[in-house]
Formats: structure tokens, C-alpha cells, sequence
């Protein structure tokens, strides 16, 4: 029966042809000359002159690059932390039966990862803006006045101030996800557990996380890879600034290869932030598989 | 069976598209004959003899390009004369004219114009040398002249400079920062530029006590007091994109603190520092007034764009900007405020305290050249097409069109302007370019050394970093880039 329905091999074949050609032009084919290029001292142009592992010598002393990475990594905390905890606590909220319009709930909540980023960018720059703000204007409006600052010229809080933009922007993205885990779960299960009283914070702890642990690890993986390459809004709201303040490891590899002209090094660059997504992300599902295996054998 | 042919058809289509797409870039980057340039020189030199002196207003007509060229294909050239930009700005208006006159003229040649913002285009740019696919003429700015012309890229133009229909009333002066190795680059472009220019509300500066805008910092800290108490900013600056604090402050004050000897020391390297103490000077001085208070608190924060807004809105007293952000305020009051329009004056950045090596100076020049692609070389005919669009961008009627409608001037030198057309304001800003000139920094030397200094300025004012570690450190990537 399955065997007549399916499509014979060569159709397979050629319906993932494409996807899997543009898969290797636009990730495998730039790595692997991301990969070649890091060992030349290269300025761009034709003329590069082969310097074996000097790029990388010089990425593992570079600091503006570390602190980069400990940027994308504050981003990464911020975002777990912010975007998927969040996500979770709106999630029960909505699936609450005390509340209201949760379509509209649903699509105003994902509405945001609609927007370009680079627009999430503008708007954000205009709630920070000192002189004509959102933010400086509430202060003023509540009586804080004084409170009011630059807050992109704030060293100390722009990291914050920019994860704010992303956090609010995919919230909503991963209460989708979330959401439809949450609703593959047997309603009995919650039922009997009411029955049994317990209450909602019970619920959340003991039934819905241990049963949506999987997706929340999916979207762990997802969220760490994605702030491991913010880049778009973070250039439209400071390009990195004050000084290297917000400079996160894309856009200091971007800099590097176009403001600065060079290549080689801003190919090992690339290079440093692949290995580096790929051990933050390898290393945070072994330890979130760490720890829970140790708490299903407690 | 048709379903299934359609199918696969379709298929062959997109992947041969794709194929394609991603083999077209490098159809001609068969090897560089720097030795054809001179022919097609001697070629364009017969393009000179019908010029004419009656260019008065934008409905200008030209004969230099008029000629027939061999060439019958297609020239890409990229720039930064987007429609907005050219809105009273003159040098990127006669680049627009320019262009499309010469197009008008060579209706067999196809003329695509690549136009981007300043910013985007500079990005770009360096990605197209990067990947040697630069286009067949463009801009090339200062600083990327020793790197591009190690690599290659850009044609070497002193033969088609000498033997140019304008080489007699070419501003020599204008080359400078497209000279390398005894070889010139490119044609200067645009017009002349200032990039540290104090745009004034004469009236308010009045009514805080002073005739004309302060000659010194400490008058202007001292006048700190009345505009505060009327809620005006004394001077706007935006600092955000990190190049203004160097292109539009630096480069003048550290003249007036080092001399220009300093400078060119270091362009030809033969011994000056960024650690000499003058410099370090002029950088603590810097930190020391962008902390005084005088300037828009959110500096840092915002573009040029936002600053000059302060200035027009009448929220400060006073901007710090380039030519191209007076020629958008002066668009602009003439508009929507003629009385400001007309209370505007100009002036050079205020004298130091403790500087003295040299004074009412204002960093200057032409930022840009008109340049070719070393591969287009390849190709006599299509050279010949390319140094006859350069002479026109660059020579007399551009000239004569910039100065006519703007009282500015360029590259070719114009006999004399009637000014008496004009109204104060351009009166004043021609008037303004009287004063000496000095450097644009980063003109010269390479992105990695101002990449470096303009991001450790930006920390530097905020007070996270010394003058004397900026110093350092623009030092040391001087050292292993330039």
C-alpha cells in the first residue's frame, strides 16, 4: 500500500537536489573557503601570501575577540533566560481556562519575529533615543527626569539594553513551538493532577517541563545558535559601540574583514565563531542531558 | 508522463540558472596588460578639441565626449550620488550630470550606474576589491590607494592624467592622497571638501556676547552658562557611526596641536608617532572638552544626520560637520526656516588651549578619485570609454557647473566665479574655504589603522580609556598595517 504512493528514488532525488545545492552554496562552499583563506595573510585582492596557523595564534591572543565572545555569550544567557523562560510562562498563561482571546493573545505575541531586524533595530534605537525616546520621556512623565540617560552610550548596560530588542522580538517565536508541545500533552493528566490538587506552579514544575523537556532542548540549541550570530540589529542600534562595548563576535569578524580590509584574519574569525557556536551548543546539550539524567535516577 | 518531464525540465532549469549565476562573476579576469593603457590613451586624446566654455546652468550641453568610441558595450560604475544625497549638494548633483550627460552622448554604450549611500557604498566596495570584482570605474577614496594599487587592482592613471584635455588646469595639490609609489590612481572627484566646519546661529551667539563665533574652547566653555539656561545646546556632534570623531574633529585640532609637517611624516613614514606628545596632546585636549559638557550629551549615540537635525530644529546653537551636512542644512533652512537660513554663519573649529602648531586651520580635500579597474586594461576600446567618462566626471564642465551653481570648486580649475548670484549663505561657505587647509586623516594611510583609532575614540570620550593607551594603539596598528 505505502510502496505505491511513494515516489520513486530519482523523484526524491531530484526534489532535494536544490535544496541541498543551495544548501552546500551558501554554508558548506563559504566555510570551506572561509576555511582556506584563514591561512593566508590576505587584504583582499588577488595577491594573499600563505602563513600557516599565524591567523589563529593571533585570534587566541586577541582580547577584542574574547570579549566579543563573552558578549554573544551574556546574549546567549540573556536570551535563554529571556526568550524561552518568558516563552514558557506566557504559554501557561494563555493556555489558562480564565483567559480570554487567546488567538489574539497567540498572534500579537508572535507578531515581532515578523519584523526585519534591522527594523527591530530602528525602533528600539527610538524607544532608547535620549532626546526624544519613549523611555527618557516616561522616566519624565513619572517624575524620574533625573534618571533619564543615554542609554546606548551607557558601557555598562548596553549589553542589556540590546537583548532587551532581541528577548521581546522571539518571545513569540518560541511560545509557538512551546504551545504545541504543551498541547500533544494528554488534558487527563492535568485533570487527575487537579483532582490530586495540585496548583499551577505544581503543574508547570512537575508535569508540563519534564514532558516538554525535549522541545525546550530544541529550542535551547536554537536559541544559543542564534545569538552565537547576532548581528543585524546590534549594527543598526551602536555597530558595537561605545568603543567595543557591544561588540559581539559576527560583527568584530565583519569589521575586521571589511572595515579593516582583512580578509584572512576575518576568515579565521569566522572560523573561531563556528568552532565556538558548535562547543557552546554541544556542550550545553550534554549538560543539560547531564543533569537530567541525574535527576530521573534521584 | 508530461507531468513528469514538466517537472524534470524545471529542475534542469533552476540548477543550470544556478550554475550559471554562480559562474558569471570572473568573464574577464584573464590576466592584467597594464601595457594597453597606453594606446587606448593616445586614443581618448583626440576627444579633447570640441571643448566648450558656455556651460552655465543644469541644461549644460557638452561636446567633450561627443566623439564616436570604438567601444559599443557596457560600462559599470559604482558611486555615492544617490538622488537624496544630491539635493543642494553640488559635487554629488554635477556627478549626476555628469553622468548622465555623458550617457545622453553615448546612446550605443550601456552606462550602468551601480548608486549607493556613502556608508553602504564604502562597505561595499572594499567586499567587490576583496573578491577582485571591483566594477569598471568608481571612486576610490585615500586611504584604500596603497593597498588596491599593491594588489592590482586599480589602474595606474599618471600617462592618461598627463596626456588629459585638462592636464594644464588640473589643482596638482588634489592628487596627493592617490599617489603612490610615484604612480597617481585616480582623478580627484566631487568637489573640494572641508570636513570640520562650525555651521552658527549667528543671532543666539549674539545674545551670548560674541560677535562672531569663538576663536577659542575656553570662550566657548565660558558661554556654557547662557545656553544652558535657555535649554540650547551650544555645539551638536554625532559621533555614533565612530569615522566623525576623526574625520570632522580630529584631523583639525591635531593639526593645530602637531603641525602638518607631523602628518605628512607620517603618511611617507619617516619617523612621526601617534605616541609623539603633541598628538597625545591634541587627543587629551579631545577627552577633555567632548567632557566639558559643551556639545548634545547623546553625542556618541547619534549619527551626523541627527546632529545636524539639533542645528536645524534649533535645538543647538552650533554644529560640527562636513561640506555635505552644510549643503543639507542649507537645503533644508531655505525651505523651512529662511530666518535661520539666513542667521547661519560659518566658521573654523575654535583654537586650543596650548596648541600652537598652527592655527584657523580646516582638514580639506578631495576624499575621492575617479578610478578604473586594472582588468578593464584588457580591453583598448573599452579603456578608451572608461578615461573619457573619467575626464568628463572630472574635468572642466563639472567644473564649470559646480561653480556656477554652487560657487564650488573641483579638480579642473575655473577661471573665476561670479559670485554676485549668489546668496550670503553660499557666499559665506565660499568664503569659508579662504582659510588654510590641512590633511584629512583618514584620506591616507589604511581602515585598519582608523578602524583601530576611531573605535578607541569613541571609549576615549566616554572616559574608559586614556589618551595615551589610544595613542598606543593607534601606533601599533600603524606599525603592522601601513
Amino acid at each position: 500500500m505505502l510502496s505505491s504512493i511513494r515516489p520513486k528514488k530519482r523523484v526524491v532525488f531530484f526534489y532535494l537536489l536544490i535544496p541541498v545545492l543551495i544548501y552546500v552554496f551558501s554554508v558548506f562552499v563559504p566555510l570551506a573557503t572561509a576555511f582556506y583563506y584563514s591561512f593566508f595573510n590576505w587584504k583582499g585582492g588577488p595577491n594573499k601570501t600563505f602563513n600557516g596557523l599565524e591567523n589563529y595564534i593571533t585570534l587566541i591572543k586577541d582580547i577584542n575577540f574574547w570579549s566579543a565572545f563573552g558578549h554573544n555569550i551574556y546574549l546567549v544567557i540573556a536570551c535563554i533566560i529571556g526568550q524561552i523562560g518568558l516563552a514558557f510562562i506566557f504559554v501557561l498563561m494563555i493556555n489558562s481556562r480564565y483567559t480570554k482571546l487567546k488567538g489574539i493573545h497567540r498572534t500579537f505575541g508572535f507578531f515581532p519575529s515578523t519584523i526585519a531586524a534591522v527594523s527591530i533595530g530602528f525602533i528600539w534605537s527610538m524607544i532608547y533615543d535620549y532626546k526624544r525616546g519613549l523611555l527618557n520621556w516616561l522616566l519624565d512623565l513619572i517624575g524620574k527626569g533625573d534618571s533619564a540617560k543615554v542609554w546606548l552610550n551607557e558601557p555598562k548596560l548596553v549589553m542589556l539594553l540590546i537583548a532587551i530588542p532581541l528577548i521581546w522580538q522571539f518571545i513569540g517565536y518560541y511560545m509557538v513551538i512551546i504551545l504545541s508541545a504543551i498541547s500533544s500533552i494528554d488534558q487527563e493528566i492535568f485533570e487527575v493532577s487537579e483532582i490530586d490538587g495540585a496548583n499551577a506552579f505544581q503543574r508547570a514544575i512537575y508535569i508540563v517541563l519534564p514532558l516538554i523537556k525535549n522541545t525546550l532542548l530544541v529550542c535551547v540549541t536554537l536559541c544559543i545558535a542564534g545569538n552565537m550570530k547576532a548581528f543585524d540589529h546590534i549594527y543598526v542600534m551602536t555597530s558595537g559601540g561605545p568603543g567595543r562595548s557591544s561588540m559581539v563576535m559576527a560583527l568584530y569578524g565583519y569589521k575586521v574583514s571589511f572595515g579593516q580590509q582583512n580578509m584572512g584574519y576575518g576568515s579565521a574569525i569566522s572560523i573561531g565563531i563556528f568552532v565556538l557556536s558548535l562547543i557552546v551548543i554541544l556542550g550545553s546539550q550534554k549538560l543539560i542531558t547531564y543533569f537530567s539524567k541525574d535527576k530521573e535516577v534521584a | 508522463m508530461k507531468r513528469k518531464l514538466l517537472s524534470l525540465v524545471l529542475c534542469v532549469t533552476l540548477v543550470a540558472s544556478m550554475a550559471v549565476g554562480c559562474g558569471k562573476k570572473n568573464n574577464n579576469s584573464a590576466t592584467k596588460d597594464t601595457n594597453s593603457t597606453e594606446t587606448a590613451t593616445n586614443e581618448t586624446k583626440t576627444d579633447d578639441t570640441k571643448e566648450t566654455d558656455d556651460t552655465t546652468t543644469d541644461t549644460t550641453t557638452t561636446d567633450t565626449s561627443s566623439s564616436e568610441l570604438a567601444y559599443k558595450g557596457t560600462i559599470n560604475i559604482m558611486h555615492f550620488s544617490t538622488s537624496e544625497e544630491a539635493q543642494g549638494n553640488g559635487g554629488s548633483d554635477g556627478f549626476r550630470t555628469m553622468n548622465q550627460q555623458w550617457a545622453d552622448a553615448h546612446k550605443d554604450i550601456k552606462l550602468e550606474q551601480n548608486v549607493l549611500a556613502n556608508d553602504e557604498y564604502k562597505s561595499k566596495i572594499a567586499t567587490l576589491a576583496g573578491a577582485n570584482d571591483l566594477p569598471d570605474v568608481f571612486l576610490l577614496q585615500g586611504m584604500n590607494t596603497k593597498a588596491w594599487a599593491d594588489q592590482g587592482l586599480i589602474l595606474d592613471m599618471t600617462d592618461i592624467i598627463n596626456t588629459s584635455p585638462y592636464a594644464a588646469q588640473y589643482d596638482l595639490s588634489k592628487f596627493y592622497p592617490f599617489q603612490y609609489d610615484g604612480k597617481t590612481y585616480g582623478l580627484p572627484a566631487l568637489c573640494e571638501g572641508s570636513c570640520a566646519i562650525v555651521a552658527y546661529d549667528s543671532e543666539l551667539w549674539k545674545a551670548a556676547g560674541f560677535d562672531a563665533f569663538p576663536t577659542t574652547w575656553d570662550e566657548i566653555v565660558s558661554a556654557k552658562a547662557f545656553f544652558d539656561d535657555k535649554k540650547v545646546t551650544e555645539v551638536a556632534f554625532g559621533n555614533r557611526d565612530k569615522w566623525n570623531m576623526n574625520s570632522c574633529f580630529l584631523s583639525t585640532v591635531g593639526d593645530r596641536f602637531t603641525g602638518s609637517d607631523w602628518y605628512h611624516s607620517i603618511i611617507e613614514k619617516t619617523g612621526a608617532k601617534f605616541t609623539d606628545q603633541a598628538f597625545v596632546d591634541s587627543l587629551k585636549f579631545t577627552q577633555e572638552i567632548f567632557q566639558a559638557g559643551v556639545f548634545n550629551k547623546d553625542f556618541n549615540a547619534i549619527t551626523n544626520e541627527d546632529a545636524r537635525e539639533y542645528y536645524i530644529d534649533g535645538s543647538a546653537a552650533a554644529v560640527i560637520g562636513g561640506n555635505w551636512d552644510i549643503s543639507y542644512i542649507g537645503a533644508t533652512l531655505k525651505e523651512s526656516d529662511p530666518e535661520l537660513y539666513a542667521r547661519t554663519k560659518f566658521a573654523v573649529i575654535p583654537q586650543p588651549a596650548g596648541a600652537s602648531g598652527s592655527t584657523n586651520t580646516h582638514n580639506t580635500g578631495m576624499g575621492y578619485a575617479v578610478a578604473i579597474n586594472a582588468k578593464v586594461a584588457d580591453d583598448p576600446d573599452k579603456l578608451a570609454a572608461c578615461i573619457d567618462l573619467a575626464y568628463k566626471l572630472t574635468g572642466s564642465d563639472f567644473s564649470t557647473y559646480v561653480a556656477e551653481n554652487y560657487a564650488l570648486s573641483a579638480l579642473t580649475k575655473v577661471d573665476s566665479v561670479d559670485m554676485s548670484k549668489f546668496d550670503q549663505f553660499t557666499t559665506d561657505f565660499y568664503n569659508f574655504y579662504q582659510n588654510p587647509g590641512c590633511e584629512i586623516y583618514d584620506s591616507f594611510l589604511t581602515g585598519a589603522v582608523w578602524d583601530v583609532l576611531n573605535t578607541d575614540l569613541q571609549t576615549m570620550v566616554n572616559g574608559e580609556i586614556d589618551p595615551e593607551t589610544v595613542a598606543a594603539n593607534a601606533q601599533k596598528a600603524y606599525e603592522e598595517n601601513y
